[in-house]
């Protein structure tokens, strides 16, 4: 900033912060206190002591761990496809022609602003015909075919600022359009590759609808946490770590990646301002 | 290799051909066809799957009375004038509404607010706007518990025991479990959670304006708040513009907070169209008529995004 500013913004918005951030505190220290402690409160000191029992019982009590993997598993096959697929339609859709190429491509990247709302009841009539309830498949198709309407988006912006001169002069070169896609442009646009990965990994842990409908055994993380989280449940505590567990991964990442995350939502909302 | 497919060599191509100008432009139509649709084509069958069929199917089931597993009947355009005679509908119609344009107003003012104070001091407040923008990353469902925690009704709530400590203690109730207060404290929450995007995109876009203006306008002698009025605040829209678009979608499909803050409740009075047509079809297994609500949702969704479509559409080629 150019000029003094003002010395009560910084004060100012760490007092913002501080206040901010205080339920989120809250759920902390519940998990690390003996709930017979926080019955008045989290935040009372009149008798302080630490406790990871609610750490340690937490999982013979609700099926967190199970749920961790099948939340990796299912939010990292999702991620890898959407990452492999993705990249080869950009390159299409960007480089190639061929018919239908503008009409498959605005029918595509405008399908981003669909809720998933839309599209869960058909699918439910499908799952269940198909015998598809509780298989992996009913949850991880709709989580990469969603996300190509703004996956492709993504990484077509990337391309289009992608030097053409190296594509035609492989294509001179002798090769075909997959291998210099293969060669020539997939080497070369790893980063928003990435991007769409972490983009899609958070977008598959943190879902709740998509698997709550059609998943009935092996259920991912947020479907555990709101079947314990209801109103009227006590062990404060050992939802506290669950709901700690539950968002550990995906605000660790988001965290680490904060960048990419907020060229990502921008990109994907479709305003390249 | 006879036939490059390529934009630049086509020129010289149909010279040597001479006379048949319309084929060549035929075959470099189709010159990649093959290799571009086996690249597509995985995408095309997911995309089908996920998107498509769903979407044609989500109208074809609105114009049927599906109930249970009972025998579908056809019944027109019957669903949607169900909707607007149910109480429960036009309620939750309401809601949406409020919902909508309350969550957004507050998380992108607050956001805007935030980004705006940060831009007159980027360095020293790097930490704090960390803080707020990692809200953003908590999961929506993690979100209703943590709130959840501050809204009980009980002596542990933060809420009443902020109250009583200013001594309005009387003030003290069960948040949640009152409908005159359930969809406030609901729009607070989300609110907070969603403040980060916000914070973020503006403040990106205040960073991205020009040293020369601002030091132009030192030079002349304008405070940091003269600046920040006439420069940054306005300088800053486009970014407004962005957060704007991704919170009203965002609020409009919000499903996970309400579930597991309050489920809806109490009496359907925090019930969204998005959440409604959840119960609708999930609950009460009226799917027809839970795919009509999800049509009106859509349509509210299509409604807001136009001048996204359109600027996406004109700008890609």
């Amino acid at each position: 900033m150019i000029g003094k500013s003002p010395r009560w913004i910084p004060y100012f918005t760490w007092l913002l912060a501080i206040v901010w951030v205080i339920p989120l505190v809250g759920i902390v220290v519940t998990s690390i206190r003996p709930e017979s402690d926080t019955i008045l409160g989290w935040w009372r000191l009149d008798h302080v002591e630490l406790t990871l029992r609610a750490w340690f019982e937490v999982w013979g009590k609700y099926k967190l761990a199970e749920g961790f993997w099948v939340t990796l598993e299912l939010a990292g096959v999702a991620t890898l496809g959407t990452m492999i697929l993705t990249p080869a339609a950009a390159y299409a859709f960007q480089f190639l022609r061929f018919p239908f190429r503008r009409t498959l491509l605005v029918i595509i990247i405008n399908a981003f602003v669909l809720p998933a709302q839309v599209v869960v009841i058909p699918l439910f009539t499908l799952w269940r015909q198909m015998g598809l309830i509780d298989n992996v498949l009913a949850v991880l198709i709709p989580y990469v075919g969603l996300s190509f309407a703004w996956s492709i988006y993504l990484v077509k912006n990337f391309l289009e600022d992608f030097p053409r001169e190296l594509v035609e002069a492989s294509r001179i070169d002798g090769c075909g359009a997959i291998r210099s896609f293969l060669y020539v442009v997939l080497p070369n646009s790893l980063s928003p590759i990435f991007a769409v990965g972490i983009l899609q990994f958070l977008f598959c842990w943190n879902s709740l609808l998509i698997p709550l409908l059609f998943m009935r055994t092996q259920l991912p993380l947020p479907v555990v946490f709101a079947q314990i989280s209801g109103m009227y449940d006590a062990n404060w505590d050992l939802r506290a770590v669950a709901a700690i567990v539950t968002t550990s991964v995906p605000l660790l990442v988001f965290l680490i990646f904060q960048r990419q995350f907020a060229g990502g939502s921008v990109a994907t909302s479709g305003s390249k301002e | 290799m006879s036939e490059v497919a390529l934009r630049g060599s086509e020129g010289s191509n149909s010279r040597v051909v001479g006379g048949a100008p319309q084929r060549t432009a035929l075959r470099r139509w189709i010159a990649d066809a093959p290799a571009a649709y086996l690249l597509l084509l995985p995408v095309l069958i997911l995309f089908g799957f996920a998107v498509l069929y769903p979407l044609v199917q989500t109208i074809v089931l609105s114009l049927w009375d599906i109930k249970g597993l009972g025998k579908p009947k056809f019944i027109g355009l019957g669903n949607f004038v169900a909707l607007v005679q149910d109480a429960n509908f036009r309620q939750a119609a309401t809601t949406t509404l409020l919902w909508t344009l309350c969550t957004t107003a507050i998380s992108v003012g607050a956001g805007w607010g935030i980004a705006l104070l940060c831009a007159l001091a980027p360095r020293q407040t790097l930490v704090p706007r960390v803080i707020i923008f990692a809200a953003f990353g908590v999961s929506e469902a993690v979100i209703g518990y943590v709130w959840l925690q501050v809204y009980r009704g009980d002596t542990a709530g933060l809420l009443n025991a902020i109250l009583s400590g200013a001594g309005l203690g009387n003030l003290a109730h069960a948040w949640l479990g009152d409908a005159k207060t359930a969809i406030w404290c609901l729009i607070a929450a989300y609110s907070w959670a969603q403040t980060g995007l916000p914070l973020l995109v503006i403040f990106a876009a205040t960073q991205a304006i020009s040293r020369n203006v601002l030091e132009a306008a030192y030079v002349d002698g304008a405070t940091p708040m003269n600046m920040m009025r006439h420069i940054i605040a306005p300088l800053s829209m486009p970014g407004v513009r962005v957060a704007l678009f991704i919170n009203l979608l965002g609020s409009l499909r919000a499903f996970d907070t309400i579930y597991v803050l309050t489920g809806g409740g109490p009496v359907r009075s925090t019930e969204t169209i998005g959440y409604f047509m959840f119960r609708e079809s999930f609950t009460q297994f009226k799917l027809g008529y839970g795919a009509a609500a999800t049509l009106i949702l859509l349509a509210a969704v299509l409604i807001v995004s136009i001048p996204a479509i359109l600027q996406r559409t004109k700008s890609t080629t």
